[in-house]
This record gives C-alpha cells, structure tokens and sequence, in this order.
C-alpha cells in the first residue's frame, strides 16, 4: 500500500536526520579539540628537544656509557612493543591503521623468532589484539583523549621494566605523528637502546665533543637520564596521538554528516515520490468512482 | 652576546628570555650560569632556581630536574635551558593547596605506617608528594611573608 510506504521513508528520515545529528555534534566536539591537542605539542616541544639535546651530549661525552644504553644488542630474543591507540573509535583509520601497524610489526618480529610482549594504550587496542589471538600484557585507559605527563610516567615505568630487568632487549614503539592538521601518520621507532635522534649539523659539530662539563660525572648522569628521555619521547608520543585523534575524528564525523545529509535529500526524494503516487491512485479511484456512478444512472 | 633562559617542563614552557644570570643547584652544589658559560649538563636538585633579569629576579620552585649550557640556535648567545618534571613560579605557588595536599599526603604515609592496604609503589608516590608539598610551602611562604 503507498500510503503505509511513505509512512516507512518518513520514519527513515528521521532516524537519518538524528543520526545527522549525533555525528554533527562530535564533528564539533573534536573540532574544538583539536586546537587544544596541539597547543600542548607546542608547548611540549622546548622541553621534548631539550631533553633530546642533553642525551645529545651525554651520549657524546660518555661513549663507553652510551654504547651500552644506546647499542642495539646483538640478539634480540624479547621486544618490548607498545602501541598508542585511541580510547574511543568513530574516528575514522585511526585506530585501525595504527593497530595495523603494530600487528605487522608483532608478525615480522616473531618470524624472526623474536618474543613479544605487548603493552597498549587506549580503550581499542586490547580487543582487537584479543579478537587476533595476541596477548596483551598490560593495556591502559582512560587517558587518550587528554594525557598527562604523570601518565607517560606510568606507562614509561612499566614497559621500562622488562627491559631493566633483562627480560627484554628492546622496547618498540607504535604511534600516529601529528605532522600537520593535514598532515598524521603511522609511525614505528625504537624506545629502547635510546636512540640518538638526529640533531642539526650546527649543535653537533662545532659545539660539543669533549667541550661539556659534566655534574655530576657523565656515566651517573646517562644512568639517571635514560628513563627521563624515555618518558619525554612517551609523552610526547601521547600528546601527538591525542591531537591526530582529535583530527582524525573530525574529519570522518563531518564526512558522515555531509553522508547524513545526501542519504536525507535522496529519501526526502523518494518520499515525495511516493506521496504524489499515492495521491495520484487516490484520485484516480475517486474520479472513476464518480465515472462509474454515473454512467450506472 | 647575551644569555638566553629557558624554564620548561613537559606540559608547559614556563618561562623563555634574556636574564643576566641563572642560579640553582646541582647534587655537586649551587652554581651560577653567566653569559659565555662553559657547556654544561647537569643535574638539579629540588630547590629554588633563581632567574636574574636586568628588569628583576624571577624565583622558581624546580621539583627535580636537568640543565644544559650551550650555544644556542640564535648566533651569539648562551642558552641555558632547566629541564623540570614539575617546576612553578614561587609568585604562583597556592600556599593553601599545598598544606592540604601536605596533609593529604601525611595522612596516607601514617596509614601505610600503621599497615593499611596501599598498593605496591604507594609509599614513594605519597614521599614524593609531600616533598612537593613541603617545598611549595618552603617557597611560596618564603615569598608572601616579604611581600607582605
């Protein structure tokens, strides 16, 4: 029957535009956000670089030290990898790619016959990994959206352990770099041994070996800096995530919103449609009633 | 020439300028930073960390951290950078909040004395609050009684 049809697409439109309206308001939501997230990138980064200069320099006065903090071991029989997701999904590829990521990653570690033991963070990552088969150590929540430095501390503490402890020989790390607003990607570096990020040629040519003082003596020093950069380089991680989070978000929100709209214009079509069918039988009935009527006279 | 002070921690930048000297202390002992300093890296104990500018002292509480002397990326100067897990201006310090949180803080290091339950690591986080606490109200007190 027409009429019961456009009952059904009037119902649909509405359960359309609500939708509409759900995805409008997180497309917002994540806007307003994103400014934020990347207010604290930048006034992370004098400190992120700062830290990274002073292992720099560290590294470079203390090369028997560094060698045995920064060397990657000859064998690797346990990796250490920690994956930094998002606590909540409708945020487009960010979860998927970078979980994605971090199984490739576990893959080409074990076919090396490596161990692997795995630490998460952000509500997503724990059921995708179970769903796979793969076992998660220990997974962290609640603190994606907005971390703080004394988070970064926690998880730092913890995939930090293994590695102390000698069960572990490197600790791998799997997050989204926020480049640009335009501009997120996967990234995989290695935590532990330190790595010695690249600095510009300037600061370490001309500058350092052998120039710097150290107090106290350098190898004292490394051993007490080595977990503060590790948990400079997680928070930054964190920072970086949470803001490519925030974006990622948006922009699937504002792409389901403008779906939300095409899909509401097509139905409204249709709806009309049927409306006008139905109007046109209904008239129809009632003028060859009247035509019946009366030639029956 | 000039010597250029930077004061971050990692959620905040707390202060960035010229300054004619830096004043804090090491675990080798307090030092002072000028200008044309050699390249250093060290350490700094909780403490206060003085910043002298031509226009007056700026006074920091530092909860614990690294400093690094060099040239910086500017031709000619200095940089001095404090690298602080938790650091505040003393001018910023809330004197209230920090006595609660000394309280707080006290009254869960007498719980664990007495055997309460407590998570494994509790102690140190609760050792590590109060001396927080009791170098903001070091400071901060310090401070509001000259003022006054």
């Amino acid at each position: 029957m027409a009429g019961g049809q456009e009952r059904v697409l009037r119902r649909r439109i509405k359960s359309v535009q609500a939708t509409r309206k759900i995805t409008k308001a997180m497309e917002l939501i994540a806007a307003s956000q994103i400014p934020k997230s990347q207010a604290r990138i930048v006034a992370n980064r004098p400190y992120r670089d700062g830290m990274r200069r002073v292992i720099v320099e560290a590294a470079l006065g203390d090369p028997a030290g560094a060698a045995k903090l920064l060397a990657v071991p000859e064998r690797v029989d346990t990796c250490v990898v920690v994956v930094i997701a998002g606590d909540r999904g409708l945020s487009g590829a960010y979860n998927s790619s970078t979980l994605r990521a971090t199984e490739r990653l576990i893959r080409s570690l074990r076919a090396q016959g490596t161990q692997v033991r795995l630490f998460t963070v952000g509500k997503k990552a724990p059921s995708y990994f179970r769903f796979r088969g793969v076992e998660v150590e220990e997974s962290f929540v609640g603190f994606a959206d907005r971390p703080t430095f004394a988070d970064a501390r926690l998880v730092a503490a913890k995939v930090v352990a293994p590695y102390v402890d000698g069960e572990a020989q490197q600790v791998m790390l799997v997050s989204t770099r926020f480049a640009s607003s335009s501009s997120q990607f996967v990234d995989t570096t290695q935590l532990l041994p330190l790595t010695v990020p690249e600095m510009p040629v300037v600061e370490a040519s001309a500058t350092l070996k052998g120039y710097t003082e150290f107090e106290p003596e350098v190898e004292q020093l490394l051993a007490y800096l080595a977990p503060r950069a590790l948990e400079s380089e997680i928070f930054s991680a964190l920072l970086e995530g949470a803001a490519a989070f925030h974006t990622s978000q948006q922009r699937a929100m504002a792409a389901a919103t403008d779906n939300a709209d095409e899909l509401g214009q097509t139905l409204t079509r249709v709806m009309n449609r049927a409306r006008q069918d139905s109007i046109t039988t209904e008239i129809m009935e009632i003028v060859s009633g009247a035509e019946a009527l009366r030639s029956g006279k | 020439m000039a010597l250029r002070v930077e004061i971050v921690s990692p959620e905040v930048a707390l202060w960035s300028g010229l300054a004619t000297a830096l004043v804090a202390r090491s675990s080798a002992g307090a030092f002072t930073i000028l200008d044309h300093h050699t390249p250093v890296v060290g350490d700094i104990v909780p403490g206060l960390v003085k910043v002298q500018t031509p226009e007056g002292e700026i006074d920091f509480a530092v909860h614990g951290g690294y400093f690094q002397v060099g040239p910086g990326d500017e031709p000619g100067v200095t940089l001095a950078t404090v690298l602080a897990g938790v650091a505040e201006r003393t001018d910023e310090i809330d004197v209230a909040r920090a006595q609660a949180a000394k309280d707080a803080a006290e009254a869960q290091l007498a719980g664990i004395a007495r055997g309460d339950a407590h998570e494994t690591g509790a102690q140190l986080v609760f050792e590590q609050a109060l001396a927080r606490a009791e170098l903001r109200l070091a400071l901060g007190g310090v401070k509001s009684t000259k003022l006054s």
